[in-house]
């Protein structure tokens, strides 16, 4: 199999996951919010959840780590996530179960994603992904593993 | 919430899908490296790509939609379509094998050139080009319509129908035209996962809001309980010697025994025809074939047609309020997020069968059709070129003929089915019996397309056109056209076969019999043939045929169903297990779909020199007009003269 196919077939897979169990968890989440459902958020919390682990198997079973795009699109997205939860929040437009939800929500993709981070380059390795280096050394672009 | 919601969160997920399709739309074109394997990915789909994309087009969004439907109208009285994981397998596990290994050794890509190389004809290529185009312009576009109507209702019409179609085709176009066969693959595969995904999130919805399968069933038992609900739930005897739908009256209704029977023949024209065919000629390796069929289709999407789309049909049948189109328009206003999904997820499975189906007709069309016979000058370029006009052509066809002429789009599109079946006598013929001639083959799928056409819808329709009233309906004797044509096909090819056994075959058969008898059948298990035929006509009889009787009453104690549903439901399900132990016996056990490793040396064909042929084509050309236009002018005025239009 060609290193092209490779690639290819990785990202194939990391697309249907997103597609399939991803985008799912996070209309479930909005679901919970819209209901003020405690269940349906966690729910879709768990559903995003596995589409992490699954993703990161697949990464792991073509020898890859998440590319500088998907870091982008994943940190950006969570970012902005976060921004307008904290601001419906401080607005006083949500309610306790949407507090509920949204806590557990970030808190969950944030302790996977750190959980990961530190089981693939343990405690400091983990940090030094994101310290600030040399120029033209910047750590987003050392983020693919061998 | 008002429906400017579901239109916003239609525009928001449709944008992405827009998006992630040009995305390997031109993933696919950097792969294809210019024109070089634009048709059939280079065959390097890899197995699992391709078992993902061959269970998404077997079952593709009309499954979801149109046995929801049919069970929440009729009940469950069509066990031939819950049993569809198996019968959709049940083509790929006897084909699918042999024919890639014949195709790889002679270097072919399509189900046209397999036969034209097998069989020299030039009828059997005609005939892959029709079916190829019944899938591409009918079976596509009544989908299209069907998933078109769908965005139309729940957005309250201010979305219409044929804005949605219009986009759904534009998009469906241009990423088959960017990308070719290596774009179908890889988007198929997102495609089948999404329609996956909607399917699920569309049961789970409607069994909550139902109440689950304990409120679901009880209101079964309710309805059983009523004068005349008892349809619903019993197959309407063995068989009844009526003429047909549409001509007189049925005893009770009309879904006999040997219309589920004989319907299950008409599934098997998906895998036996060329889209499916497309899908493995385009795949690198065997590999993936056993599990494709067995744990992917047979299991997995038998499992979610068995239980969550059968669930869905038996809400449907209890409430109208849970009926699909009813259920999705209320959840567009509550949850226009998870409505729009859900008709992604649609569209999506509508997208992956038609998608196909136009590069396969617009290919056999251009490249084994029009280049070999009137162009046999064009270069590969330009016969991508054309191909991708024909591409841009016939989904712009299609989606007119579903706005503006819905009612031929849905006869074609049914007869779509049955016509494909009739090519699995031509295969059997290619993989497993070389006694079946080339003669015999040719007049047996001639007679068997006459066969399904006039006792299917669009013939009677067609011959009523012509003023010909035909004094049966469809599907007389409450058989299937399908089965109508096979009947004919088989009938044919075994006689004609027994008269022409020493007609002189051409000598790419007799080295492609010798190729399967030295290399394939050495690696096959021949001692348990006898088990595999036992097992599979117990399982036809009893799943799908006659047997069917004894499941109306299988699981029925004292007028009480003991499972706690209906007793078809429980015998659907116990023959959807033992089908699929069925399947992964003749895949693995036989070793009939198995994966092995083969040194295939490519056939290298003598290096002759090319004759000029463009006189010759030219005048081909000519007299193909004149004979076209000459039929159209007989055709015209037989209708002018004794049709409906006199």
């Amino acid at each position: 199999m060609t290193h092209q196919n490779i690639s290819i077939e990785s990202k194939l897979l990391v697309f249907a996951i997103w597609s399939g169990i991803g985008v799912i968890g996070l209309l479930l989440v909005l679901e919970g919010f819209s209901r003020d459902s405690y269940f349906l958020g966690v729910a879709g919390t768990f559903s995003v959840l596995v589409a992490l682990i699954a993703h990161v198997i697949v990464n792991a079973v073509y020898s890859r780590g998440f590319s500088v795009g998907e870091v982008a699109l994943g940190l950006s997205s969570f970012g902005i996530l976060v921004f307008a939860f904290l601001m419906s929040m401080l607005l006083g437009a949500a309610s306790m179960a949407d507090f509920y939800i949204g806590v557990t929500f970030f808190g969950v993709i944030a302790l996977g994603f750190a959980t990961y981070l530190v089981t693939r380059y343990g405690l400091r390795g983990a940090f030094s992904r994101f310290h600030v280096g040399a120029v033209g050394k910047s750590p987003a672009t050392n983020l693919s593993e061998k | 919430m008002e429906p400017t919601n579901i239109i916003l969160w239609l525009l928001l997920i449709g944008t992405a899908f827009a998006a992630v399709s040009f995305y390997w739309a031109r993933v696919a074109t950097v792969a294809n490296a210019g024109t070089t394997s634009w048709f059939s990915a280079g065959h390097s789909l890899s197995p699992w790509i391709s078992a993902l994309l061959l269970a998404g087009i077997s079952v593709s969004s009309w499954f979801i939609l149109g046995t929801a439907t049919l069970i929440s109208v009729d009940g469950f009285v069509h066990s031939y379509l819950l049993q569809a994981g198996v019968l959709l397998a049940l083509p790929g596990i006897l084909f699918f094998k042999r024919a890639w290994f014949i195709a790889q050794r002679y270097r072919v890509s399509s189900q046209a050139e397999l036969f034209r190389l097998y069989y020299k004809s030039d009828v059997l290529v005609f005939v892959v080009l029709a079916v190829s185009m019944l899938f591409a312009i009918g079976f596509s576009s009544l989908q299209l319509r069907a998933i078109s109507d769908l965005i139309a209702q729940v957005t309250g019409g201010q979305v219409s129908a044929f804005a949605a179609g219009s986009a759904l085709t534009v998009l469906l176009f241009s990423y088959v035209v960017i990308g070719g066969m290596r774009a179908v693959g890889y988007l198929g595969v997102i495609q089948t996962v999404c329609l996956v995904s909607a399917s699920v999130v569309l049961t789970i919805l409607i069994l909550v809001d139902a109440g689950l399968y304990d409120t679901i069933n009880a209101k079964l038992f309710m309805l059983g309980q009523q004068e005349g609900g008892g349809q619903y739930f019993e197959i309407a005897g063995v068989i009844q010697f009526v003429p047909g739908l549409g001509r007189g009256a049925f005893y009770g209704h009309a879904t006999t025994a040997t219309t589920n029977f004989t319907s299950a023949y008409a599934l098997l024209g998906i895998a036996s025809g060329p889209v499916a065919l497309k899908v493995i000629l385009s795949t690198k390796s065997t590999r993936g074939i056993a599990a494709g069929q067995t744990w992917v289709l047979a299991a997995f999407f038998g499992a979610l047609i068995v239980l969550f789309i059968a669930g869905i049909g038996a809400a449907g049948l209890t409430s109208d309020a849970h009926k699909v189109t009813p259920f999705l328009t209320g959840l567009a206003r509550n949850s226009p997020w998870l409505a729009a999904w859900v008709i992604l997820g649609l569209a999506a499975g509508m997208q992956a069968i038609a998608g196909l189906s136009l590069l396969v007709a617009s290919e056999t069309l251009t490249r084994h059709v029009w280049k070999p016979y009137f162009s046999s000058d064009l270069s590969r370029r330009q016969t991508v070129l054309l191909t991708r006009i024909c591409v841009v052509i016939l989904a712009v066809t299609s989606a007119l003929l579903a706005f503006l002429a819905p009612i031929t789009t849905s006869l074609i599109g049914a007869f779509a089915l049955p016509a494909s079946a009739q090519l699995a006598v031509p295969m059997l013929g290619l993989c497993w019996f070389g006694w079946m001639t080339r003669g015999a083959v040719i007049a047996g799928v001639a007679f068997g397309l006459l066969g399904a056409f006039v006792t299917d819808a669009a013939g009677v329709s067609f011959l009523s056109y012509l003023g010909l009233d035909v004094p049966w309906g469809r599907y007389p004797w409450t058989l299937h056209a399908a089965a109508w044509g096979l009947v004919a096909n088989v009938v044919v090819t075994l006689l004609v076969s027994a008269v022409t056994q020493k007609v002189k075959q051409n000598k790419f058969k007799i080295q492609i019999r010798e190729f399967i008898a030295q290399e394939l059948v050495v690696h096959e298990v021949s001692g348990l043939k006898s088990y595999a035929w036992a097992a599979g006509l117990a399982w036809m009889f009893l799943a799908v045929g006659p047997g069917l009787i004894f499941g109306t009453y299988a699981f029925v104690v004292e007028d009480f169903w003991i499972l706690g549903f209906p007793s078809l439901w429980g015998w659907a399900m116990l023959f959807w297990l033992l089908g699929v132990t069925f399947v992964w016996f003749l895949a693995y056990k036989m070793q009939m779909a198995s994966h092995i490793d083969l040194d295939i040396h490519a056939f290298e064909p003598p290096a002759t020199l090319k004759p000029e042929t463009s006189a010759a084509e030219s005048l081909r050309l000519r007299n193909t007009l004149i004979t076209l236009m000459v039929l159209g002018a007989i055709f015209a005025l037989t209708v002018w003269g004794f049709g409906d239009a006199g």
